[in-house]
Protein backbone atom coordinates (compact mmCIF):
# COMPACT_ATOMS: atom_id res chain seq x y z
CA UNK A 1 0.00 0.00 0.00
CA UNK A 2 1.36 3.59 -0.99
CA UNK A 3 1.29 6.12 1.54
CA UNK A 4 0.01 9.64 1.68
CA UNK A 5 2.04 10.83 4.77
CA UNK A 6 5.59 11.36 4.03
CA UNK A 7 7.87 9.84 6.49
CA UNK A 8 9.89 12.34 8.27
CA UNK A 9 11.86 9.98 10.19
CA UNK A 10 15.41 8.93 9.64
CA UNK A 11 18.57 7.52 12.38
CA UNK A 12 21.12 10.73 10.75
CA UNK A 13 18.56 13.37 13.15
CA UNK A 14 19.82 15.08 16.03
CA UNK A 15 17.41 13.96 19.64
CA UNK A 16 17.62 17.27 21.02
CA UNK A 17 16.46 15.91 24.62
CA UNK A 18 20.00 14.60 24.97
CA UNK A 19 21.86 16.52 23.09
CA UNK A 20 21.14 19.68 24.49
CA UNK A 21 21.50 18.37 27.99
CA UNK A 22 24.99 16.25 27.06
CA UNK A 23 26.20 19.79 25.85
CA UNK A 24 25.10 21.74 29.14
CA UNK A 25 26.93 18.56 30.97
CA UNK A 26 29.75 18.38 29.24
CA UNK A 27 30.30 22.33 29.22
CA UNK A 28 29.77 22.47 33.12
CA UNK A 29 32.41 19.65 33.60
CA UNK A 30 34.96 21.00 31.50
CA UNK A 31 34.75 24.22 33.63
CA UNK A 32 35.47 22.10 36.24
CA UNK A 33 38.00 20.40 34.70
CA UNK A 34 36.54 16.90 35.78
CA UNK A 35 36.95 13.99 33.25
CA UNK A 36 34.44 11.59 34.45
CA UNK A 37 32.22 9.72 31.40
CA UNK A 38 30.03 8.25 34.86
CA UNK A 39 29.66 11.79 35.91
CA UNK A 40 28.74 13.03 32.17
CA UNK A 41 26.07 10.37 31.83
CA UNK A 42 24.43 11.23 35.07
CA UNK A 43 24.39 14.79 34.84
CA UNK A 44 23.27 15.14 31.20
CA UNK A 45 20.63 12.42 32.11
CA UNK A 46 19.43 14.63 35.10
CA UNK A 47 19.23 17.51 33.07
CA UNK A 48 17.29 15.55 30.74
CA UNK A 49 14.81 14.96 33.29
CA UNK A 50 14.26 18.71 34.72
CA UNK A 51 13.71 19.40 30.63
CA UNK A 52 11.15 16.74 30.69
CA UNK A 53 9.32 17.61 33.15
CA UNK A 54 9.08 21.13 32.60
CA UNK A 55 7.59 20.12 28.77
CA UNK A 56 5.42 17.95 30.50
CA UNK A 57 4.34 21.16 32.85
CA UNK A 58 3.82 23.71 30.29
CA UNK A 59 2.19 21.22 28.42
CA UNK A 60 -0.34 20.46 31.75
CA UNK A 61 -0.66 24.48 31.64
CA UNK A 62 -1.88 24.66 28.56
CA UNK A 63 -4.49 21.56 28.94
CA UNK A 64 -5.84 23.35 31.54
CA UNK A 65 -6.37 26.50 29.91
CA UNK A 66 -8.03 25.45 26.69
CA UNK A 67 -10.43 22.79 28.74
CA UNK A 68 -11.40 25.57 30.76
CA UNK A 69 -11.67 27.43 27.62
CA UNK A 70 -13.54 24.96 25.75
CA UNK A 71 -15.64 23.75 28.67
CA UNK A 72 -16.59 27.23 28.56
CA UNK A 73 -17.44 27.88 24.74
CA UNK A 74 -19.67 23.81 25.09
CA UNK A 75 -21.32 25.19 28.25
CA UNK A 76 -22.10 28.54 26.20
CA UNK A 77 -20.12 31.16 28.67
CA UNK A 78 -16.17 32.69 28.13
CA UNK A 79 -14.30 30.75 30.46
CA UNK A 80 -11.48 32.11 32.46
CA UNK A 81 -10.78 36.06 31.05
CA UNK A 82 -9.73 38.09 33.87
CA UNK A 83 -6.10 37.06 34.59
CA UNK A 84 -3.75 37.74 31.86
CA UNK A 85 -4.15 37.73 28.31
CA UNK A 86 -7.52 35.85 27.28
CA UNK A 87 -7.49 34.72 31.34
CA UNK A 88 -4.07 32.30 30.32
CA UNK A 89 -2.58 33.52 33.78
CA UNK A 90 -5.47 31.94 35.76
CA UNK A 91 -4.21 28.85 35.88
CA UNK A 92 -1.43 30.12 37.39
CA UNK A 93 -3.09 32.14 40.22
CA UNK A 94 -4.77 28.99 41.37
CA UNK A 95 -2.01 27.19 41.31
CA UNK A 96 -0.15 30.19 43.65
CA UNK A 97 -3.21 29.75 45.71
CA UNK A 98 -2.98 25.83 46.01
CA UNK A 99 0.55 26.50 47.60
CA UNK A 100 0.00 28.80 50.23
CA UNK A 101 -3.02 27.10 51.60
CA UNK A 102 -2.27 25.00 54.81
CA UNK A 103 -1.49 21.48 54.68
CA UNK A 104 -3.83 19.40 56.95
CA UNK A 105 -3.17 16.14 58.45
CA UNK A 106 -6.57 14.46 59.50
CA UNK A 107 -6.83 12.41 63.10
CA UNK A 108 -6.78 9.21 63.00
CA UNK A 109 -4.92 9.16 59.33
CA UNK A 110 -1.75 7.32 58.53
CA UNK A 111 0.33 9.69 57.87
CA UNK A 112 2.94 7.31 55.95
CA UNK A 113 0.13 6.10 53.72
CA UNK A 114 -1.24 9.31 53.26
CA UNK A 115 2.13 11.24 51.54
CA UNK A 116 4.43 8.44 50.72
CA UNK A 117 1.12 7.28 48.24
CA UNK A 118 1.26 10.94 46.81
CA UNK A 119 4.85 10.76 46.09
CA UNK A 120 3.47 7.25 43.78
CA UNK A 121 1.21 8.83 42.55
CA UNK A 122 2.41 12.04 41.02
CA UNK A 123 6.06 10.32 39.91
CA UNK A 124 4.42 7.30 38.48
CA UNK A 125 2.79 9.05 36.43
CA UNK A 126 4.88 11.50 35.36
CA UNK A 127 7.30 8.28 34.44
CA UNK A 128 4.57 7.63 31.81
CA UNK A 129 6.30 10.56 29.32
CA UNK A 130 9.87 8.68 29.50
CA UNK A 131 9.33 6.41 27.32
CA UNK A 132 6.83 7.83 24.95
CA UNK A 133 8.61 9.39 22.19
CA UNK A 134 7.06 13.07 21.07
CA UNK A 135 9.20 13.20 18.02
CA UNK A 136 12.02 10.98 16.03
CA UNK A 137 14.30 14.53 17.30
CA UNK A 138 12.47 14.96 20.75
CA UNK A 139 12.21 11.97 23.09
CA UNK A 140 13.50 10.83 26.08
CA UNK A 141 14.64 7.44 25.51
CA UNK A 142 13.15 4.84 22.88
CA UNK A 143 13.60 1.26 24.50
CA UNK A 144 12.17 -1.70 22.40
CA UNK A 145 9.71 -2.44 24.34
CA UNK A 146 8.25 1.13 25.27
CA UNK A 147 4.88 0.43 24.87
CA UNK A 148 4.58 -2.26 27.44
CA UNK A 149 6.51 -0.41 29.70
CA UNK A 150 4.43 2.93 29.36
CA UNK A 151 1.31 0.74 30.18
CA UNK A 152 3.26 -1.22 33.06
CA UNK A 153 4.18 2.51 34.61
CA UNK A 154 0.09 3.51 33.76
CA UNK A 155 -1.14 0.73 36.17
CA UNK A 156 0.92 1.62 39.33
CA UNK A 157 -1.68 4.50 40.34
CA UNK A 158 -4.39 2.03 41.42
CA UNK A 159 -2.18 0.44 44.05
CA UNK A 160 -1.44 3.54 45.48
CA UNK A 161 -4.82 4.82 44.80
CA UNK A 162 -6.60 2.03 47.26
CA UNK A 163 -3.51 3.00 49.76
CA UNK A 164 -4.48 6.80 50.02
CA UNK A 165 -8.35 5.42 50.57
CA UNK A 166 -7.52 4.11 53.45
CA UNK A 167 -5.12 5.73 54.98
CA UNK A 168 -6.87 9.10 55.18
CA UNK A 169 -9.51 7.23 57.50
CA UNK A 170 -12.40 9.30 55.92
CA UNK A 171 -15.47 6.84 54.56
CA UNK A 172 -15.72 8.99 51.02
CA UNK A 173 -11.90 8.20 50.45
CA UNK A 174 -12.28 4.54 51.02
CA UNK A 175 -15.26 4.11 48.82
CA UNK A 176 -13.70 6.28 45.84
CA UNK A 177 -10.32 4.31 46.41
CA UNK A 178 -12.10 0.87 45.90
CA UNK A 179 -14.12 2.13 43.07
CA UNK A 180 -10.60 3.27 41.45
CA UNK A 181 -9.13 0.46 41.62
CA UNK A 182 -12.24 -1.68 40.31
CA UNK A 183 -12.20 0.82 37.06
CA UNK A 184 -8.62 0.47 36.41
CA UNK A 185 -8.94 -3.40 36.75
CA UNK A 186 -11.59 -3.90 34.54
CA UNK A 187 -10.07 -1.32 31.73
CA UNK A 188 -7.11 -2.77 31.16
CA UNK A 189 -8.00 -5.84 30.36
CA UNK A 190 -9.33 -4.14 27.00
CA UNK A 191 -7.14 -2.06 26.12
CA UNK A 192 -3.83 -4.22 26.52
CA UNK A 193 -5.86 -6.36 24.27
CA UNK A 194 -6.03 -3.42 22.10
CA UNK A 195 -2.17 -2.40 21.85
CA UNK A 196 -2.01 -6.10 21.19
CA UNK A 197 -3.92 -6.15 18.00
CA UNK A 198 -1.47 -2.81 16.88
CA UNK A 199 1.10 -5.31 17.82
CA UNK A 200 0.28 -7.95 15.88
CA UNK A 201 0.11 -5.41 12.63
CA UNK A 202 3.33 -3.41 13.17
CA UNK A 203 5.76 -6.19 14.61
CA UNK A 204 6.89 -4.52 17.78
CA UNK A 205 6.58 -2.92 20.99
CA UNK A 206 8.75 0.20 19.91
CA UNK A 207 6.85 3.73 19.32
CA UNK A 208 9.23 4.76 16.41
CA UNK A 209 8.69 0.83 14.64
CA UNK A 210 5.12 1.67 15.18
CA UNK A 211 4.89 5.02 13.78
CA UNK A 212 7.38 4.05 10.77
CA UNK A 213 4.97 1.20 10.13
CA UNK A 214 1.97 3.24 9.90
CA UNK A 215 3.81 5.87 7.53
CA UNK A 216 4.46 3.37 5.11
CA UNK A 217 1.39 1.51 5.15
CA UNK A 218 -1.54 3.62 6.64
CA UNK A 219 -3.11 5.16 9.98
CA UNK A 220 -4.38 1.84 12.13
CA UNK A 221 -7.38 3.80 12.85
CA UNK A 222 -8.62 2.71 9.40
CA UNK A 223 -8.01 -0.78 9.74
CA UNK A 224 -8.72 -1.13 13.47
CA UNK A 225 -11.55 1.15 13.67
CA UNK A 226 -13.09 -0.87 16.73
CA UNK A 227 -9.87 -1.03 18.75
CA UNK A 228 -9.81 2.23 18.01
CA UNK A 229 -13.36 2.70 19.75
CA UNK A 230 -12.32 0.20 22.56
CA UNK A 231 -9.64 1.79 23.31
CA UNK A 232 -10.39 5.64 23.28
CA UNK A 233 -13.56 4.46 25.71
CA UNK A 234 -10.59 2.42 27.76
CA UNK A 235 -8.17 5.52 27.71
CA UNK A 236 -11.09 7.56 29.43
CA UNK A 237 -11.46 5.48 31.86
CA UNK A 238 -7.99 4.70 32.80
CA UNK A 239 -7.59 8.56 33.13
CA UNK A 240 -10.54 8.70 34.92
CA UNK A 241 -12.32 11.58 33.20
CA UNK A 242 -16.26 12.48 32.48
CA UNK A 243 -18.17 10.28 31.73
CA UNK A 244 -16.28 7.36 33.70
CA UNK A 245 -15.23 10.08 36.84
CA UNK A 246 -16.76 7.62 39.29
CA UNK A 247 -13.92 7.27 41.83
CA UNK A 248 -14.14 10.90 42.37
CA UNK A 249 -17.66 11.69 41.63
CA UNK A 250 -18.75 15.08 43.34
CA UNK A 251 -22.26 14.42 43.44
CA UNK A 252 -22.08 11.05 45.16
CA UNK A 253 -18.70 10.94 46.80
CA UNK A 254 -17.35 14.46 48.11
CA UNK A 255 -13.87 14.12 46.04
CA UNK A 256 -13.78 10.71 46.36
CA UNK A 257 -10.03 9.53 47.08
CA UNK A 258 -9.18 13.14 46.95
CA UNK A 259 -11.85 14.15 49.50
CA UNK A 260 -8.82 14.60 52.74
CA UNK A 261 -5.99 16.10 50.43
CA UNK A 262 -5.78 20.01 50.83
CA UNK A 263 -3.35 22.67 49.37
CA UNK A 264 -0.30 21.46 47.41
CA UNK A 265 -1.15 18.02 47.76
CA UNK A 266 -4.23 18.35 46.17
CA UNK A 267 -2.64 20.99 43.33
CA UNK A 268 -0.25 17.91 42.58
CA UNK A 269 -3.30 15.77 41.89
CA UNK A 270 -4.67 17.45 39.55
CA UNK A 271 -1.91 17.77 38.01
CA UNK A 272 -1.41 14.43 37.91
CA UNK A 273 -4.66 13.90 36.04
CA UNK A 274 -3.87 16.28 33.65
CA UNK A 275 -0.56 14.31 33.28
CA UNK A 276 -2.33 11.53 33.23
CA UNK A 277 -4.51 12.84 30.31
CA UNK A 278 -1.33 14.24 27.73
CA UNK A 279 0.38 10.74 28.32
CA UNK A 280 -3.13 8.94 27.28
CA UNK A 281 -3.90 11.44 24.60
CA UNK A 282 0.05 11.10 23.06
CA UNK A 283 0.14 7.27 23.58
CA UNK A 284 -3.41 7.25 21.40
CA UNK A 285 -2.37 9.56 18.69
CA UNK A 286 1.26 7.25 18.45
CA UNK A 287 -0.29 3.85 18.31
CA UNK A 288 -3.32 4.72 16.17
CA UNK A 289 -3.20 8.28 14.54
CA UNK A 290 0.35 7.70 12.93
CA UNK A 291 2.11 9.70 15.48
CA UNK A 292 4.35 12.80 14.17
CA UNK A 293 3.86 11.99 10.59
CA UNK A 294 2.49 14.59 7.97
CA UNK A 295 3.05 16.70 5.30
CA UNK A 296 4.96 20.27 5.29
CA UNK A 297 5.08 20.59 8.98
CA UNK A 298 8.08 19.99 11.22
CA UNK A 299 7.13 16.08 13.22
CA UNK A 300 7.06 17.96 16.56
CA UNK A 301 4.11 20.24 15.40
CA UNK A 302 2.38 17.53 14.04
CA UNK A 303 2.43 15.27 17.37
CA UNK A 304 1.22 17.82 18.88
CA UNK A 305 -1.64 18.90 16.82
CA UNK A 306 -3.09 15.85 16.97
CA UNK A 307 -2.33 15.08 20.97
CA UNK A 308 -4.35 18.63 21.05
CA UNK A 309 -6.81 17.20 18.78
CA UNK A 310 -7.36 14.05 20.87
CA UNK A 311 -7.71 16.48 24.11
CA UNK A 312 -9.99 18.50 22.75
CA UNK A 313 -12.00 14.97 21.83
CA UNK A 314 -11.59 14.59 25.73
CA UNK A 315 -13.36 17.70 26.77
CA UNK A 316 -16.43 17.51 23.79
CA UNK A 317 -16.70 13.81 26.00
CA UNK A 318 -17.07 15.87 29.28
CA UNK A 319 -19.10 18.42 28.22
CA UNK A 320 -21.37 16.16 26.39
CA UNK A 321 -21.58 12.96 28.85
CA UNK A 322 -23.71 12.58 31.95
CA UNK A 323 -21.47 10.17 34.51
CA UNK A 324 -21.71 6.64 34.52
CA UNK A 325 -23.09 4.67 37.47
CA UNK A 326 -20.23 2.64 38.78
CA UNK A 327 -22.05 -0.80 38.27
CA UNK A 328 -22.49 0.34 34.64
CA UNK A 329 -18.79 1.37 34.42
CA UNK A 330 -17.60 -2.25 34.92
CA UNK A 331 -20.61 -3.52 33.00
CA UNK A 332 -19.36 -1.97 30.25
CA UNK A 333 -16.01 -2.89 30.30
CA UNK A 334 -16.29 -6.60 31.27
CA UNK A 335 -19.36 -7.48 29.10
CA UNK A 336 -19.09 -5.30 25.99
CA UNK A 337 -15.51 -3.98 25.42
CA UNK A 338 -13.50 -7.31 26.35
CA UNK A 339 -15.85 -8.98 23.75
CA UNK A 340 -14.98 -6.22 21.53
CA UNK A 341 -11.81 -6.09 21.81
CA UNK A 342 -11.30 -9.69 21.25
CA UNK A 343 -12.94 -9.21 17.86
CA UNK A 344 -10.59 -6.51 17.06
CA UNK A 345 -7.82 -9.03 17.57
CA UNK A 346 -9.02 -11.52 15.47
CA UNK A 347 -9.77 -8.60 12.66
CA UNK A 348 -5.89 -8.24 13.33
CA UNK A 349 -4.78 -11.28 13.18
CA UNK A 350 -7.19 -11.84 9.81
CA UNK A 351 -5.16 -8.60 8.02
CA UNK A 352 -2.13 -9.58 8.94
CA UNK A 353 -2.60 -13.59 7.97
CA UNK A 354 -3.93 -12.81 4.90
CA UNK A 355 -1.65 -10.67 3.59
CA UNK A 356 -2.76 -7.41 3.61
CA UNK A 357 -0.15 -6.03 5.93
CA UNK A 358 3.48 -7.66 6.38
CA UNK B 1 21.77 -1.40 24.18
CA UNK B 2 19.08 -2.57 24.92
CA UNK B 3 19.71 -1.88 28.82
CA UNK B 4 21.24 1.23 28.20
CA UNK B 5 17.71 2.55 27.14
CA UNK B 6 15.51 1.36 30.24
CA UNK B 7 18.57 3.29 33.40
CA UNK B 8 17.32 6.68 32.59
CA UNK B 9 13.91 6.01 33.61
CA UNK B 10 15.60 5.09 36.78
CA UNK B 11 17.51 8.31 36.93
CA UNK B 12 13.94 10.08 35.70
CA UNK B 13 12.21 8.07 38.87
CA UNK B 14 14.76 10.04 41.29
CA UNK B 15 14.00 13.16 39.79
CA UNK B 16 10.41 13.17 39.88
CA UNK B 17 10.40 11.85 43.11
CA UNK B 18 12.50 15.10 43.92
CA UNK B 19 9.93 17.34 42.37
CA UNK B 20 6.97 16.13 44.52
CA UNK B 21 9.68 16.85 47.50
CA UNK B 22 10.53 20.27 46.57
CA UNK B 23 6.82 21.14 45.87
CA UNK B 24 6.20 20.35 49.26
CA UNK B 25 9.60 22.71 50.33
CA UNK B 26 8.28 25.40 48.54
CA UNK B 27 4.91 25.03 50.02
CA UNK B 28 6.18 24.86 53.26
CA UNK B 29 8.09 28.65 53.05
CA UNK B 30 4.78 29.96 51.71
CA UNK B 31 1.71 28.67 53.96
CA UNK B 32 0.72 28.57 57.91
CA UNK B 33 0.90 26.29 59.94
CA UNK B 34 -1.77 26.75 62.69
CA UNK B 35 -2.83 23.79 63.95
CA UNK B 36 -6.13 23.14 65.50
CA UNK B 37 -8.29 19.94 66.45
CA UNK B 38 -11.62 21.40 64.61
CA UNK B 39 -9.66 21.64 61.55
CA UNK B 40 -8.43 17.73 61.74
CA UNK B 41 -11.17 16.08 61.93
CA UNK B 42 -12.56 13.81 59.32
CA UNK B 43 -14.37 15.81 56.46
CA UNK B 44 -18.07 14.36 55.92
CA UNK B 45 -19.37 17.35 54.71
CA UNK B 46 -20.15 18.87 58.43
CA UNK B 47 -21.36 15.90 59.89
CA UNK B 48 -19.43 14.04 63.24
CA UNK B 49 -18.29 11.07 61.68
CA UNK B 50 -20.38 7.76 63.14
CA UNK B 51 -18.32 4.89 63.49
CA UNK B 52 -14.74 3.79 62.53
CA UNK B 53 -13.82 4.03 59.19
CA UNK B 54 -11.97 0.74 58.98
CA UNK B 55 -14.20 -1.85 59.86
CA UNK B 56 -14.29 -5.04 57.57
CA UNK B 57 -15.43 -3.72 54.12
CA UNK B 58 -17.13 -6.51 52.09
CA UNK B 59 -14.71 -7.30 49.36
CA UNK B 60 -17.04 -6.86 46.27
CA UNK B 61 -15.09 -7.76 43.41
CA UNK B 62 -13.40 -10.97 45.10
CA UNK B 63 -15.22 -12.66 42.38
CA UNK B 64 -14.16 -9.87 39.82
CA UNK B 65 -10.19 -9.91 40.85
CA UNK B 66 -9.91 -13.99 40.09
CA UNK B 67 -11.76 -13.13 36.46
CA UNK B 68 -9.16 -10.39 36.16
CA UNK B 69 -6.11 -12.80 36.78
CA UNK B 70 -7.66 -14.89 33.84
CA UNK B 71 -8.00 -12.21 31.43
CA UNK B 72 -4.63 -10.75 32.41
CA UNK B 73 -2.83 -14.14 31.70
CA UNK B 74 -4.47 -14.52 28.85
CA UNK B 75 -3.10 -10.86 27.53
CA UNK B 76 0.34 -11.87 28.75
CA UNK B 77 -0.08 -15.18 26.13
CA UNK B 78 -1.42 -12.98 23.71
CA UNK B 79 1.10 -10.26 23.97
CA UNK B 80 4.25 -12.84 23.52
CA UNK B 81 2.60 -14.56 20.50
CA UNK B 82 1.55 -10.93 18.68
CA UNK B 83 5.64 -10.43 19.14
CA UNK B 84 6.47 -13.10 17.16
CA UNK B 85 3.49 -13.23 14.83
CA UNK B 86 3.83 -15.08 11.99
CA UNK B 87 1.98 -15.08 8.71
CA UNK B 88 -0.16 -18.57 7.76
CA UNK B 89 -2.44 -20.74 9.64
CA UNK B 90 0.43 -22.22 11.07
CA UNK B 91 -0.69 -24.64 14.59
CA UNK B 92 0.43 -21.68 16.56
CA UNK B 93 -1.87 -19.41 15.33
CA UNK B 94 -4.86 -22.09 15.45
CA UNK B 95 -3.66 -23.01 18.96
CA UNK B 96 -3.95 -19.51 20.08
CA UNK B 97 -7.37 -19.40 19.03
CA UNK B 98 -8.52 -22.51 20.94
CA UNK B 99 -6.94 -21.22 23.38
CA UNK B 100 -8.09 -17.81 23.25
CA UNK B 101 -11.54 -18.88 22.69
CA UNK B 102 -11.72 -21.26 25.63
CA UNK B 103 -10.35 -18.59 28.25
CA UNK B 104 -13.47 -15.94 26.97
CA UNK B 105 -15.52 -18.87 27.12
CA UNK B 106 -14.47 -18.99 30.90
CA UNK B 107 -14.35 -15.26 31.31
CA UNK B 108 -18.25 -15.17 30.40
CA UNK B 109 -19.64 -17.87 32.22
CA UNK B 110 -18.39 -16.31 35.23
CA UNK B 111 -19.40 -13.03 34.36
CA UNK B 112 -23.00 -14.55 33.60
CA UNK B 113 -23.04 -16.50 36.74
CA UNK B 114 -21.79 -13.12 38.62
CA UNK B 115 -24.32 -10.84 37.84
CA UNK B 116 -24.01 -8.30 40.16
CA UNK B 117 -20.27 -7.27 39.78
CA UNK B 118 -20.93 -4.50 42.45
CA UNK B 119 -23.42 -2.84 44.38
Amino acid sequence: MTCAWASRTGDTLINYLYYIPNTIATAILSLLHINLPQLNYLLTWVIASVMLIIVIMVNVIIFIYVERKELGRFMDRRGPFVVGPAGFFQNFADAFKFLIKEMILPENADALGFNSTLVIIVASSLMIMTVVPQAPDFFYTNPDLGLLLAFAIFAIEPFAVVIAGWASNNKYSLLGGFRSTAQMMSYEVPMLITIISVVILAGSFNFSTIVNFQSSHVWFVIPLILGFIVFLIAIVAEIERIPFDTPDAEAELVHGWMTEYAGIKFALFQLTSYVRTFAGAAIMVLIFLGGWTGPFLPPIVWFYIKVYAVFTLFVWLRASLPRVRIDQVLNIGWRSLLPLSLFNIVIAALLRISGVFH
Amino acid sequence: MSSAAYLPVLIFAVISVLFVLVSFFVSALLRPTKREPLKETTYECGEVPIGDTRIQFHFQYYMFALIFVIADVLTVFLALWAFNFSAGFTPVNILMFVFTGLLVAVVLYALKKEEIIWI
